[in-house]
């Protein structure tokens, strides 16, 4: 009993230092971390922090550091406790204290009751379901959590013993193995207790951008329900341990702040932030890269085609971001050059038309499944028609480009993808509804932009939100 | 028209949250018995690593992680879509694994274990039957069997004794 405890301290411990580290991080980021709500700073500091620890172990394994707590915490936490004492940081933590101290209590109507009683039911489910059974499902098993255990045991990147997919990105691994050391042994059941933190994460970061971008409290929370409990991929995915999820939340940060930047409605260090997401996005997965590239050629395009103020200026600003996927993608490239790895090109192998007629009915299938999404994606279609002009006359455009030219990019993957014509439907039936989850929470995002009309509560309602911003609620361009 | 346009979206807006309800009914029934599975098991006590002790690969995985040492390499004949060679791997982590199918020729595999100096040769159980590769192993004085219960066969091999080119 005493043991589960100290284990269970020290896995809280783990995830605390990740969090502080992040959230020091965001105090240099972002000049104000006020600005953001305590959702939003949450998730940021913990995707912040994961991507800066792990990228950091990388850098360890590459200076010969057998990883080890001290030299893996040590560091970082040096230097996230001296960005806490400068003057930005302790005005941060001050605002912060002073904000917790004086905020209203919330009053909960019905409707939200309703909607928190079944997110908590997802989460009563999941994270037991994740945290109590040791890792089972394949590509944890087969990938992230065999290299996690791998770099725990040889204390470093070692990827001698493993030949399969050992060119993918490590930001999962690495982090899996650094609760490894912060438990000090391999428990590969606690561990998967991340997946649902991260699920919460991604949730409370959508709930709360959906009440920025001008929903009411009730309208949000019940948009947040409706992601969650809409088919069955996303609650599996908050227990099977794979780096999809993590992608998700990546993307929805990303995809989310540069919106808020092209409504003129982001708090200032967004774009900085943004790059981070990026980074993370490139560093999470293997289909990050792309999935990153795209978001700023969306956000290109979006200020090419609605030519705000300074739009030339602010087509430069985008090399910010880019910037952030340089960061995410480089540093594990050149490790990969150093250590001469072998890099898959499974994916590029020739263009077969047949499967993209196929790959093209299996996606239509897939949006439509209630098995996969439920209803949310014929409710994006639904909501994308009652927006009207505004979907091509407002930073909407954005969004809108970003999720429509990932599914002409998964249709496009399919019709390379090296299969026979009978592997070909196991291969999509393996692989579509994780692409598919990679866009659903900006594809919810956007269903929240597309229903604001709808969401007609007068601006005293005490469950809206109070961030509703002007420049985005403004259906003409004013970005 | 205003009025009307509003009046159908509403509906269309009801339609969408009546299917969602449906659906939610729907995913308890879904997960169901994985969420009785869990209560019947936080009931009995038996989660975490005694779930794995019931499965009896993970029983010989273990029983082989003794014998094989870290540093060794080993050779896996089974179909990687029985998805269980990963679980093995897994288990059996940081020893260098390489999987071969079942069918794998004699040529093949001997050519395999040479060249990448194979401590121990691995067959899982299967309904089918051995194939070539297996079964000139069995006779061959380079492969010596270890006696371990579980659901596969243990081979100790001499890489050493597998000198000759193979031209298959």
């Amino acid at each position: 009993m005493i043991d589960t405890g100290i284990t269970l301290l020290r896995l809280l411990l783990g995830l605390g230092a990740i969090f502080f580290l992040g959230y020091a991080l965001l105090t240099l980021l972002v000049p104000r971390p006020r600005d953001f709500s305590c959702f939003e700073r949450a998730a940021f500091s913990f995707g912040v922090g994961a991507l800066t620890l792990t990228l950091w172990m990388l850098a360890l394994t590459w200076r010969g550091v057998p990883f080890g707590l001290a030299w893996i915490l040590g560091p970082p936490l040096a230097l996230a406790a001296a960005l806490l004492l400068t003057p930005r940081g302790r005005r941060a933590v001050r605002e912060d204290r002073r904000a917790d101290r004086l905020r209203p209590p919330m009053a909960l109507s019905g409707w939200d009751w309703l909607f928190l009683g079944l997110l908590t039911m997802v989460f009563l489910y999941a994270l037991p379901r994740a945290a109590l059974y040791p890792m089972w499902s394949w590509d944890a098993v087969a990938t992230w959590g065999c290299k996690a255990r791998i770099f725990f045991n040889t204390k470093g990147l070692d990827l001698i013993c493993i030949d399969a997919h050992n060119y993918y990105p490590n930001l999962i691994p690495l982090l899996l193995s650094y609760l490894y050391f912060a438990l000090g042994q391999v428990n590969d059941y606690l561990v998967n207790a991340i997946f649902p933190l991260w699920g919460a994460l991604l949730l409370g970061l959508l709930y709360s951008l959906s009440t920025r971008v001008g929903l009411s409290r009730r309208f949000a929370l019940g948009l947040t329900a409706f992601l969650a409990l809409n088919g069955t991929v996303f609650i599996v995915h908050l227990y099977i341990a794979y780096a999809d999820l993590p992608l998700a939340f990546f993307t929805l940060g990303g995809a989310a702040l540069l919106y808020l930047w092209l409504a003129d409605a982001a708090p200032r260090g967004s774009l900085t932030l943004a790059a981070g997401f990026l980074a993370g996005m490139a560093w999470c997965k293997y289909e990050g890269p792309p999935l990153a590239a795209t978001l700023i050629l969306a956000a290109a395009l979006t200020l090419v085609w609605l030519r705000p103020a300074h739009w030339v200026r602010r087509l430069g600003q985008l090399t910010v971001p880019l910037a952030g996927l340089v960061v995410g993608y480089l540093p594990w490239r050149l490790f990969i050059v150093q250590q001469q790895l072998e890099i898959g090109a499974d994916h590029i192998q020739g263009f077969y038309p047949h499967q993209m007629v196929q790959g093209i009915y299996h996606l239509l299938a897939g949006l439509v499944s209630p098995f996969y999404f439920g209803f949310l994606w014929p409710a994006l279609a639904l909501a994308l028609v009652l927006a009207g002009k505004r979907l091509w006359r407002s930073p909407m455009l954005f969004l809108a480009l970003f999720v429509g030219g990932n599914l002409v990019a998964i249709i496009l993957a399919y019709a390379v993808a090296p299969t026979s014509a009978a592997e070909f439907p196991g291969y999509v039936r393996a692989t579509l509804d994780r692409l598919l989850l990679h866009l659903t929470p900006v594809a919810a995002l956007l269903l929240a932009l597309g229903f604001k009309d709808l969401d007609q509560a007068p601006a005293s309602d005490p469950g809206r939100g109070s961030q509703g911003l002007t420049a985005i609620s403004n259906p003409r361009p004013e970005i | 028209m205003r009025t009307w346009c509003k009046t159908w979206r509403f509906w269309l807006v009801g339609l969408i949250l009546g299917l969602w309800g449906l659906q939610v009914l729907w995913l308890i029934w879904h997960f169901g018995p994985e969420a009785r599975d869990l209560a019947q098991r936080a009931a009995r006590g038996s989660l975490g690593g005694a779930i794995r002790q019931e499965d009896p690969l993970y029983r010989w995985a273990t029983t082989l992680a003794g014998i094989i040492p870290e540093s060794a390499t080993y050779v896996f004949l089974d179909d990687y879509a029985a998805g269980k060679e990963i679980e093995v791997r897994y288990y059996l982590a940081p020893r260098r694994h390489i999987l071969r199918p079942p069918e794998v020729p004699a040529s093949f595999l001997f050519y395999a274990l040479h060249q990448e100096h194979a401590a121990f040769l691995l067959i899982r159980e299967s309904p089918k039957p051995l194939g070539p590769g297996a079964r000139a192993a069995m006779h061959s004085l380079a492969f010596q069997p270890v006696n371990l219960p579980g659901p596969g066969l243990t081979f100790r091999v001499d890489y050493s004794r597998l000198r000759w080119g193979f031209y298959d």
